[in-house]
């Protein structure tokens, strides 16, 4: 049965199998990004007043080699890797089902929150808060996928709408739920944000396992492990299971995969359920971290949509999201390196150009594949000699034919 | 009285970006490109019309003697910029063929950064841009004379009222008029429907793609400066969502432009009625302490609701997100 679900799409081509350029194109297209990010502050520097043009190179050079310099700096690329990591791989979960979660910052947020409660309130042992959030991010994510899958509406709608009423939502149960009056969650002084969850638990927040001291870094914890094994299991999920075949069919034509006998609503409610237990998770390691201050009027988070920047960057691979979850993780670590000289936006400039060219992945591989082609083409133009001298082996068969009668 | 004046003319005044974005989604859409970069672009539209209005032209004797010229011409100035940097999602789109979505993602994340560092760059301190205060309608303006009106008509009237409400009202029966009364509306929405079908009776399939984003563009630009004149005056590198409400309040008018005002208005109300019920006390609080987060969940989980009631009728054009490949005929 496994054998027939990696029967991967690869036509055919003068024998030889087309190949697939998407790892080139998102690296092109980093390429691209970088170099056309730097162009732009080279080109700000001009039009400034005071321009010197020693502050580029300065800014480009610690850009791209702080975080290289230290362990603590080293670490900060895994620790802002790890988050976006998961929600990459729960919009790329819902993309290979052929639907746009835009709702990932929406089921962070919520997810994160229960996360926090489970922590503080309840006081669960950080990984049994973790499963909370994911569950509760599990059940966020059910609602677009119940509203898609029985009233065919657009997803893209449902999860930008969610998104606003998770953060609404979150604002009321911060206020009416969790023992706030007992100020177990409030910080006493500024009632706005909530306290830090070892003040209460020490157990709920993410273990570190020494890595704190070795890499002398407050921000390091084994988040990056979780995040990494999940998406293990997710390529394993996708790649080797029935359903994971089922969610692929489904993303590649939902009526065919209808016709073959697969529940499609059934597909599209789980699929969307998993992206958003995925996203939930996301948001427990984020704030179970408990390096993040976690404040009330908390807009949006960041994470969710930097997820979808990682999930198109890996063509929505889980394997691939661990690579560019850690990419995006180092550009977002390495943002401070810009501080000082220029705004922290470059880096979402950068990151905007490199979505862009990603974007022509397509385009790109189809390039990449002419030129094979053409080479191809040459080759068999100087083996053109192999035909006929089969040709003049046929015919001297039938004269020989021809001669024996 | 005051209070329904206030609420109706804040459900007006906010419906306006949104009717304008939405306009703006479904000329992009009828022709068969999802236009997920609203938002961005109407963060362009906002960043330059603000820059004009308040920066180039906000001191000059001009701009004093003739406000309005002012920002009618800054409203210009808006659309044409939304109208070339939607340019950049139909180039992909259309001619390279990328995914829709992902190449207005990417516009999405550009405009915020950019305006962020385009308006540092020119003021050096801050990313938020006032707007001159001449920008508001007055009765003055108009030279009424009002001191013996009502305060609530008043307050109906002038609470909020900017060129851009005119505007957007000409916009929306204009959109009507050329989407369904014209040979180039009737080849646009064919475009979005079958566009093999149009390529094969010779519509240049291609080039109408064109025109619709573009035109998107323009709309989705006008609305961001519509944003920013409503939203305190004041140009943010951030429209709050409301380029992805927009996206919503499309997809709930069913892509048709009347239909959209009244989704606007309607998603627009309850919006005013969760900002106002934190300041009024005849609204239930339902023993829940800051109550106001839930009327702030209403105006979403409504339209989610209105969504799942009229879904049957829903249709979106048939081609929307599907590259034209004339090889595919």
């Amino acid at each position: 049965m496994f054998k027939f679900l990696k029967n991967k799409k690869t036509p055919q081509f003068n024998g030889k199998k087309e190949k697939n350029y998407t790892f080139l194109a998102s690296l092109i297209a980093i390429i691209a990004g970088l170099l056309l990010g730097f162009l732009i502050l080279f080109l700000m520097e001009a039009v400034s007043a005071e321009s010197d043009f020693r502050i580029p190179f300065i800014a480009i050079k610690a850009f791209l080699t702080d975080s290289f310099s230290a362990r603590k700096q080293f670490f900060d690329i895994f620790y802002y890797a790890a988050p976006i990591l998961l929600t990459g791989l729960s919009v790329g979960f819902a993309f290979k089902a052929g639907l746009f979660n835009i709702g990932a910052a929406g089921q962070a947020g919520i997810g994160g929150f229960f996360g926090v409660i489970a922590a503080i309130s309840w006081g669960l042992p950080w990984w049994a808060a973790l499963i909370v959030a994911m569950i509760v991010g599990f059940l966020w994510g059910l609602i677009p996928g119940l509203l898609k899958a029985i009233y065919n509406i657009n997803e893209v709608i449902t999860t930008i709408m969610l998104n606003w009423a998770s953060l609404y939502l979150v604002r009321l149960l911060f206020w009416n739920v969790g023992n706030a009056e007992e100020k177990t969650l409030l910080n006493s002084i500024k009632p706005q944000e909530v306290d830090k969850i070892f003040i209460h638990n020490p157990g709920g927040v993410i273990p570190d396992w020494g890595l704190q001291n070795f890499f002398n870094s407050d921000n390091a914890n084994i988040g990056i492990f979780v995040a990494i094994l999940v998406a293990i299991v997710m390529h394993i999920l996708l790649n080797k299971t029935t359903f994971g075949f089922e969610v692929k069919a489904c993303g590649l034509n939902k009526n065919a995969s209808k016709y073959a006998g697969i529940k499609s609503a059934r597909t599209i409610i789980l699929t969307m359920g998993i992206a958003g237990g995925l996203a939930g998770l996301a948001g427990g390691v984020y704030y179970l971290s408990d390096t993040i201050q976690y404040t009330i009027n908390n807009p949006l988070l960041g994470i969710g949509f930097d997820g979808i920047s990682v999930a198109l960057l890996a063509s929505s691979s889980p394997l691939g999201v661990i690579a560019s979850g850690t990419f995006i993780g180092f550009l977002r670590a390495s943002t401070d390196s810009f501080q000082g000289y220029y705004e922290a936006e470059v880096t979402n400039l950068i990151l905007s150009i490199i979505i862009y060219f990603s974007a022509f992945s397509l385009i790109i591989g189809q390039i990449l594949n002419k030129i094979r082609k053409n080479k191809n083409k040459n080759n068999l133009d100087n083996a053109n000699a192999e035909p006929q001298v089969i040709q003049a082996k046929k015919s001297s068969d039938s004269e020989e034919v021809e001669v024996t009668k | 009285m005051d209070i329904i004046a206030i609420i109706i003319s804040n459900t007006i005044v906010f419906a306006i970006p949104l009717l304008l974005g939405a306009l703006a989604g479904m000329f992009s859409e009828r022709s068969g490109v999802i236009n997920i970069a609203l938002e961005g672009i109407m963060i362009i539209g906002s960043l330059f019309a603000a820059v004009f209005l308040s920066t180039l032209v906000g001191d000059t004797e001009w701009a004093i003697n003739h406000p309005q010229m002012a920002v009618f011409v800054s409203i210009l100035v808006s659309g044409v910029a939304g109208g070339l940097f939607s340019l950049l999602l139909a180039y992909a789109s259309i001619k390279l063929k990328a995914n829709q979505v992902i190449s207005g993602t990417a516009l999405n994340i550009f405009a915020p950064a950019f305006a962020i560092l385009f308006a540092y760059s020119i003021y050096g301190t801050t990313s938020d841009i006032s707007i001159p205060r001449f920008a508001r309608i007055t009765p003055a303006l108009l030279g009424w004379n009002v001191s013996e009106w009502p305060s609530w008509i008043y307050t109906l009237v002038f609470k909020g009222l900017f060129l851009t409400t005119p505007v957007a009202i000409i916009l929306l029966v204009v959109s009507f008029v050329v989407l369904y009364k014209t040979k180039f509306g009737l080849r646009l929405r064919a475009c979005g429907e079958h566009p093999s079908a149009a390529d094969s009776v010779g519509v240049k399939v291609i080039r109408m793609r064109y025109i619709g984003v573009a035109i998107s563009g323009v709309l989705a630009g006008i609305g961001g400066f519509a944003f920013s004149l409503v939203n305190g005056l004041t140009h943010n590198p951030d429209v709050l969502g409301y380029g992805f409400l927009a996206l919503a309040v499309m997809i709930f008018g069913n892509w048709k432009p009347f239909r959209i005002l009244f989704a606007a208005l309607f998603f627009s109300f309850f919006k005013t009625i969760a900002v106002v019920s934190s300041t009024l006390d005849f609204f239930p609080t339902f023993g829940l302490s800051y109550v106001e987060n839930l009327y702030f969940i209403l105006p979403y989980v409504i339209t989610l609701l209105v969504l799942v009631f009229t879904s049957k009728q829903s249709r979106a054009p048939k081609a929307e997100g599907i590259p034209y490949d004339p090889g595919k005929r």
